[in-house]
């Protein structure tokens, strides 16, 4: 397997990249010869996009086009990248593979951590993002905050606060950065606290509270002029956690996500970068379904996800290339308990997996290259190839409904892309692309056992068997920009071979009481999706820009019926003035009528709605201390709406003020 | 190295279950040790049982004969096993057993079965009459023994009076320890002899009252009682059919531990019903699952 891969590595490395040249460095890299200090600036760009200036990360990510959300309540929504599920995208934190310890997904990676130590969230679409290992929507990988080495000695200190009245939501977030030209220290705390928030009727939306802690330290020592070591650590605590959507809430979710990095610049170049990092996370998670009276059975359902793995990258920037090259590995233990207690709780519990102790095992390298054919002419490719091993400590559970199933399965995961971009004049470019690559089924499309879906309403059995997911996917953007206008539009179309998803199974019968069926995940024979989204961006004065974006995409399964949780028509329109050190914005933003809906995947229609927004945020000076202060109004109409991927159609927030602000000393 | 610190200075907010443990078996009740022995002669006879105890329901036995002079342990053309119930009416009867054993050279011992079907208490007296031949001398002997109430609720039984108007007795026989898995699911079917026996009559005119039944078939339908698993069953279930042992074999899939009920229909070779009801297989969150008019309950 290994001499198979470093032989495919040979052949391939010419192939090209999909990076940016200009990519942004890793800010411990480009520091080390340096005068000042880098910070970067990509996420203040991002938020002066954002109505708010205290996001979390859900908000943050939402203001990419090609991300949606199902939302289970008020806290830690499962991000959908190109409409498709997050089984279906790698999602890594710097690049570290993690998983949630969910069942019924209530903890998506995004929520184990705080925006303010968040630098930057990479979205690479479809196979473009197969850098981090195989995938088929593609990638998000969240970038965290690393202050670089400095010649003098620097601090800075950011504290923010904040407040949100429609949940009563209370947020403190510090951050502390240090250092030196030796040492670079970051420290990050955040705290959230909200109770139910009411909808735009202003009905109490039950068990929709949250409780957030999350700390984060990185810790970098410059070991030689071209070298640098770095220990990061997150410590994520989530409790008492309200999922209205579901018949369960959290009681507790605690992450550990550490990692141990060497960076190197290779012959003391700096367009020559090798980062290697070891890492190590523990996930834990107990939901807790004593404040639902409703509920005819009391269950446990713990989980645990513990990985552990490494990853090289070297990273060969030329003048009219750029060649990427990486290897990942890791290892992954999944394993979630089911107790029920019955009335009579000095009688026996009833017991069972719901992940019997899965282990995932995989290794790939990815090689992307970039080259600059022309000043017209940019050609990218890339590769990834992909060892995926799964092994059952308690294979029984699954041979009840696979009587036939192995213990343990490998799969090979192979993908390619390629990308070329035209120049047509200064200011029109065209890009085409396509891609091909497979995924393994997830631990609970393979192994997992009586999963209640609250959405549907059936218990989800695994499927060992199921076959590797294969997409063919074409892409194609063009781009107009001119001094005040800029206008891009992007579409994609993914044609996905054995394409997972749950289907009613004609044996077994449901064990949850909520529950009317058991469905079994299934490769359907090819699924189609396709995305579009425009976005203009118009400078209509000199401090006033108007942004907007409009979104469409259609999925159907083999037999022409629509797929479910994508997204209906969908826009928004923002306008921001600047005048000095104030700044207002108003936005509106919404779906249409979800007509495409999926009744054979459990969907209902959801109705249009619009929300339309406004906040003001000013900044001054106190001596050298910098604050800003914003006030806004979500929801100003208290429009009473679901999105189409509501689980359980639980009411969005109505009207919300909130108020922050934020120093730096 | 400070990962495994970490992870060490790290431990979970709950334990996980032991699953292994709690479905391992328990050695000391797997091992065969003497319930009871009995002199006959020049001859001792040791009675063994799982545990050095017999319960109500289905036990394995193994008889071993030693000869006292030379300590060895003998093989013999035959020797018969038999169960008998005294109660205080004097009735006397016997319960399903394996009335000739078979030896197993391994263990120099003769094994058989014996499927009690009450506890010993005052008016209910259990004793075992043991006999062989050896050089065309018969000996035989009896001892007392005591019947306990059974823990293990999967070696229930059920004794049912069929359409036929006669007296049947089903008993579960394995699997003893049931795994969330597919489990081989074996039982015994027997017919109860009207005939009495007569406690004094020697071992060889004996006549037990109960005898297996032979060419059924019995239906399974495997449901978790309790309400609030709203009569849940499980897939990939198999009828049971007499296999060459004698006994009932099919296929049990639990998908949970806790409370399972097994429901039974039971056919004769003509396919005409003996006992046992459809269950219904609507799923009925809150209420306690229905059960057919014949059924054993589990628990693991």
């Amino acid at each position: 397997m290994r001499t198979l891969l470093i032989g495919l590595l040979f052949v391939t490395v010419n192939a090209y990249s999909q990076r940016d040249t200009n990519k942004k460095r890793d800010t411990i890299i480009a520091p080390i010869q340096l005068k000042e200090v880098v910070l970067s600036t990509q996420i203040d760009a991002k938020i002066q996009n954002q109505l708010k200036k205290s996001s979390t990360i859900d908000e943050l990510l939402s203001t990419s086009e090609s991300i949606s959300f199902i939302k289970r309540g008020a806290y830690a929504w499962e991000p959908l990248l190109n409409n498709m599920s997050s089984e279906r995208s790698s999602i890594t934190i710097d690049g570290m593979h993690i998983f949630g310890a969910c069942t019924d997904k209530m903890d998506p990676i995004t929520s184990y951590m705080e925006s303010n130590s968040i630098d930057d969230i990479e979205i690479q679409s479809g196979q473009e993002g197969n850098m981090q290992g195989a995938t088929i929507a593609g990638s998000i990988d969240l970038k965290r905050k690393k202050t670089a080495f400095s010649e003098y000695r620097l601090w800075e200190l950011m504290y923010e606060t904040g407040y949100e009245s429609n949940n009563n939501q209370l947020f403190k977030l510090a951050k502390l950065s240090f250092s030196t030209n030796k040492w670079a220290t970051d420290a990050t705390f955040s705290y959230r606290k909200a109770d139910n928030y009411y909808d735009g009727k202003g009905n109490e939306v039950k068990n929709s509270q949250f409780n957030k802690i999350n700390s984060s330290l990185g810790v970098a020592y410059k070991s030689s002029a071209f070298s640098s070591l770095r220990f990061d650590a997150i410590l994520d605590v989530a409790k008492d956690v309200g999922f209205p959507a579901l018949p369960m809430d959290l009681w507790l979710s605690r992450a550990l996500i550490t990692s141990l990095s060497y960076t190197q610049l290779l012959f003391g170049k700096e367009n020559y970068i090798w980062n290697t990092k070891a890492y190590f996370n523990t996930i834990e998670h107990y939901m807790d379904d004593t404040t639902r009276p409703e509920n005819l059975v009391h269950m446990d359902m713990p989980g645990w996800s513990t990985t552990y793995g490494v990853l090289s990258n070297l990273t060969i920037d030329k003048e009219i290339s750029t060649t990427e090259i990486q290897f990942n590995a890791y290892n992954n233990q999944s394993i979630a308990e089911m107790h029920m207690y019955p009335q009579d709780r000095s009688k026996q519990t009833m017991f069972a997996y719901s992940w019997p102790w899965i282990s995932t095992f995989y290794s790939g390298i990815a090689i992307h290259h970039l080259l600059k054919i022309s000043e017209k002419n940019k050609l990218s490719a890339g590769m990834n190839l992909g060892a995926h091993y799964n092994h059952s400590k308690y294979p029984e559970f699954n041979w009840i409904f696979y009587p036939d199933a192995p213990k343990e399965k490998t799969r090979f995961l192979p993908s390619f892309t390629i990308n070329y971009t035209h120049y047509s004049t200064h200011n029109l470019s065209f890009s085409l692309g396509s891609g091909y690559g497979h995924r393994a089924p997830s631990v609970s499309e393979g192994y997992g056992y009586y999963i209640y879906n609250s959405f549907d309403r059936y218990d989800y059995i695994g499927n060992p068997n199921l076959k590797n997911e294969i997409s063919y996917e074409i892409n194609a953007s063009a781009n107009y920009n001119k001094k005040k206008i800029k206008v891009s539009a992007k579409a994609n179309y993914f044609y996905i071979e054995n394409y997972i998803i749950g289907k009613i199974l004609s044996l077994g019968s449901p064990m949850n009481y909520q529950s009317v069926g058991v469905k079994g995940y299934t490769s359907i024979a090819h699924a189609r999706l396709f995305n579009f989204s425009l976005q203009v961006q118009y400078d209509v004065l000199n401090n006033l820009i108007w942004i907007s974006n409009l979104g469409y995409s259609r999925a159907k399964d083999d037999r022409g019926k629509n797929l479910p949780f994508i997204r209906p028509l969908n826009y928004s329109s923002l306008l921001r003035f600047n005048q000095g050190k104030l700044g207002i914005q108003t936005s509106l933003n919404g779906d249409a009528k979800h007509i495409d809906f999926s009744p054979e995947y459990g969907e209902s229609p959801s109705s249009a709605f619009m929300i339309w927004n406004l906040s003001a945020d000013y900044t001054f000076f106190i001596h050298t201390i910098k604050n800003t202060v914003q006030i806004g109004i979500e929801n100003i109409l208290s429009e009473n709406y679901t999105t189409y991927a509501d689980w359980g159609n639980i009411p969005r927030m109505g009207r919300n003020l909130y108020t922050s602000i934020k120093i730096t000393f | 190295m400070v990962f495994i610190c970490l992870s060490a200075f790290y431990s979970c907010t709950i334990d996980k279950t032991n699953f292994k443990q709690e479905t391992s078996i328990d050695e000391e009740k797997n091992s065969f040790e003497e319930v009871v022995s009995i002199n006959i002669d020049d001859y001792k006879v040791y009675i063994e049982a799982l545990g050095g105890q017999f319960y109500k329901g289905y036990n394995k036995v193994k008889v071993k004969i030693e000869d006292k002079s030379s300590g060895e342990k003998l093989r013999f053309s035959e020797v018969n096993f038999l169960p008998i119930l005294t109660n205080s009416d004097t009735i006397l009867e016997s319960c399903p057993h394996l009335y000739e054993m078979e030896y197993h050279s391994e263990d120099q011992s003769y094994h058989g079965y014996v499927i009690y079907t009450e506890v010993s208490h005052t008016e209910f007296d259990w004793r075992i009459n043991i006999g062989f031949t050896i050089n065309g001398n018969i000996y035989s002997g009896k001892e007392h023994i005591v019947v306990k109430e059974q823990p293990n609720k999967n070696l229930n039984m059920v004794s049912f009076t069929g359409h036929d108007d006669k007296e049947y007795l089903l008993a579960l026989i394995s699997p003893t320890r049931p795994k969330v898995a597919e489990n081989n699911l074996i039982a015994g079917l027997f017919i109860k002899k009207l005939n009495s026996i007569d406690g004094d009559k020697t071992i060889d005119e004996a006549d037990s009252s109960y005898s297996i039944v032979n060419h059924h078939k019995i239906l399974l339908d495997p449901r978790m009682p309790e309400p609030s698993m709203g009569n849940h069953s499980s897939p990939n279930n198999e009828d049971l059919e007499q296999a060459i042992d004698g006994f009932y074999h099919g296929i049990v899939n639990y998908t949970m531990t806790g409370n399972w009920t097994l429901n039974f229909m039971v056919f004769n070779e003509k396919g005409d019903l003996l006992k046992g009801t459809e269950v219904s297989e609507d799923f009925t969150p809150g209420i306690e699952g229905e059960k057919s008019e014949l059924y054993i309950d589990i628990l693991f």
